[in-house]
């Protein structure tokens, strides 16, 4: 097994704070570079995920050049919404983040419909949380993948804690569909990468709820090609998020 | 550092997959330096509960590194509190695993039953450890109120609230003197958190080793080992918790 990583982009850092969860982009920055990560992937979280939306976005958008923004704005909002949504393109965020759960409600609702479409044409991923039962179902983000075939879909968390036996057979089967690895346990991920190919999985460190170093170990302890570290550490990101 | 993994399952297959075999989970827990581990059924959970408590029985015989907790399917009413008074009888047993979830039921569904075998699993001054973490059986909230059914009860999260009850885990394990916490699922930040408010006595490590190969228990470990635990704390968790609850003045050890 080859461990030495290559490029490192982490595509799930929540800025902000939520509850005991805090983290502010400078207080991560000496953790990315101890680390070797060039490029962290930061979406908000808290208040400024739920309701504050635009606090949070500009907190992303504003965190320094090693940041892209992976921006939010809850569908309830409506066109309000959509206008926050169409100020972060204009300012470079890279990708819309959904969290169900928070934001109160399902995948598929028809409310969803307008801000996925915004992402399509601003030519962005959509992430949204999965793994939470009832709102956050991976099966609900799979349906509304397989609606939208040309729109990539990012499961964050990986169906973390107990839809992770969901993932396997909705990301072999819908080819639009692919997770960022955060949170979820080392095997997982060295399956999803035998069965179904390094190409649907992403890097993320789930920071600040988990520990960078922590994450970063799981992958030395798995038998991967340097092709799919590339893939899983910086090639799939650059590619989905359209990075320089 | 001594470590008890509170939170293993030795069998040898989940449905179709097989597990893995009693050498190579012996090899994971010298490979990770774990001293000794409870061990549960898995098929047990959905299958005749007697049958698997007496295979996990004999094959936990095979090292005192391993400590087995049985089983019982409390829908099953008086057979299940007979069960319980025959695995209790046998001396063979350290404590009592239920999965709510797999093994559906809410508790309080079945809570006559549920009561009876639990005051008598505190009589023999065992612990309960209830998977916890998942709805519609097993939610955090469902288990804590399990504890204070029966306050004599040494009650376990398995999983400390896992991913989406952190938070209550946190906060009923501070506020009920017979819940604990075994962190084998949430990360770094939330087991410094669970330490802070709960208090290091009322936590636990633990890995789901067995369902997963060993990665899982090195993952685990590193959930708690990155969590910025002092070293009192630390062996709190990683040994003096668990010792306490199991009656363990030190290491079992298998002889040379």
């Amino acid at each position: 097994m080859d461990s030495a990583r290559p490029e490192i982009i982490d595509s799930h850092v929540a800025l902000g704070v939520e509850h005991h969860l805090h983290l502010e982009a400078a207080d991560y920055l000496p953790a990315m570079t101890a680390n070797g990560v060039s490029m962290a992937i930061a979406r908000p979280t808290g208040a400024e995920l739920a309701v504050l939306n635009r606090a949070g976005n500009d907190r992303v958008m504003t965190a320094g050049p090693r940041f892209r923004a992976l921006v939010t704005a809850n569908p309830w909002f409506g066109n309000a919404g959509l206008d926050e949504l169409d100020r972060c393109r204009r300012l470079g965020a890279v990708g819309l983040y959904l969290h169900p759960t928070r934001q109160g409600f399902m995948p598929t609702d028809p409310i969803v419909e307008p801000f996925v479409q915004f992402a399509r044409e601003a030519d962005w991923p959509v992430v949204i949380h999965t793994g939470t039962y009832v709102q956050s179902d991976v099966l609900a983000v799979a349906e509304l993948a397989r609606r939208l075939p040309d729109l990539t879909f990012i499961c964050d968390c990986a169906g973390f804690s107990d839809m992770w036996f969901e993932l396997p057979g909705v990301i072999a089967e819908v080819a639009n569909l692919v997770f960022i690895a955060s949170l979820i346990w080392p095997r997982a991920i060295g399956n999803t990468v035998k069965n179904v190919g390094a190409h649907k999985v992403l890097f993320g460190s789930g920071e600040p709820r988990d520990s960078l170093p922590a994450a970063l170990k799981r992958y030395d302890r798995l038998d991967l090609t340097d092709e799919d570290r590339r893939a899983i550490f910086s090639g799939n990101a650059r590619r989905l998020f359209h990075l320089a | 550092m001594k470590i008890i993994d509170f939170h293993t399952h030795l069998d040898d297959r989940w449905f179709q997959a097989p597990l893995l075999s009693q050498d190579e989970f012996m090899a994971g827990l010298a490979e990770h330096h774990i001293d000794a581990a409870c061990v549960f059924t898995l098929m047990g959970f959905y299958e005749d509960c007697p049958a698997h408590n007496a295979k996990l029985a004999t094959r936990a015989a095979q090292s005192k590194k391993l400590l087995p907790f049985f089983t019982v399917d409390p829908k099953l009413g008086s057979a299940a509190i007979a069960e319980t008074e025959r695995c209790l009888a046998s001396g063979k047993f350290f404590g009592l695993k239920f999965h709510p979830w797999i093994q559906a039921f809410a508790p309080s569904m079945v809570k006559p039953t549920l009561v009876e075998i639990l005051q008598r699993v505190a009589a023999a001054g065992l612990p309960t450890l209830f998977h916890d973490g998942t709805p519609p059986y097993s939610t955090t909230f469902q288990i804590a109120a399990v504890a204070r059914w029966i306050e004599s009860a040494s009650i376990v999260l398995g999983h400390a609230g896992l991913a989406d009850y952190t938070l209550p885990a946190i906060q009923l394990t501070r506020d009920i003197p017979n819940l604990y916490a075994c962190v084998c699922g949430p990360k770094p930040a939330d087991i410094r958190h669970l330490v802070d408010i709960a208090g290091p006595e009322k936590v636990l490590f633990g890995s789901d080793f067995g369902l997963s190969d060993s990665l899982i228990l090195a993952d685990r470990l590193d959930s708690v080992r990155y969590a910025g635990l002092n070293e009192t704390e630390l062996e709190q968790v990683l040994w003096r918790t668990s010792a306490k609850l199991l009656h363990l003045d030190d290491i079992p050890g298998d002889p040379a």
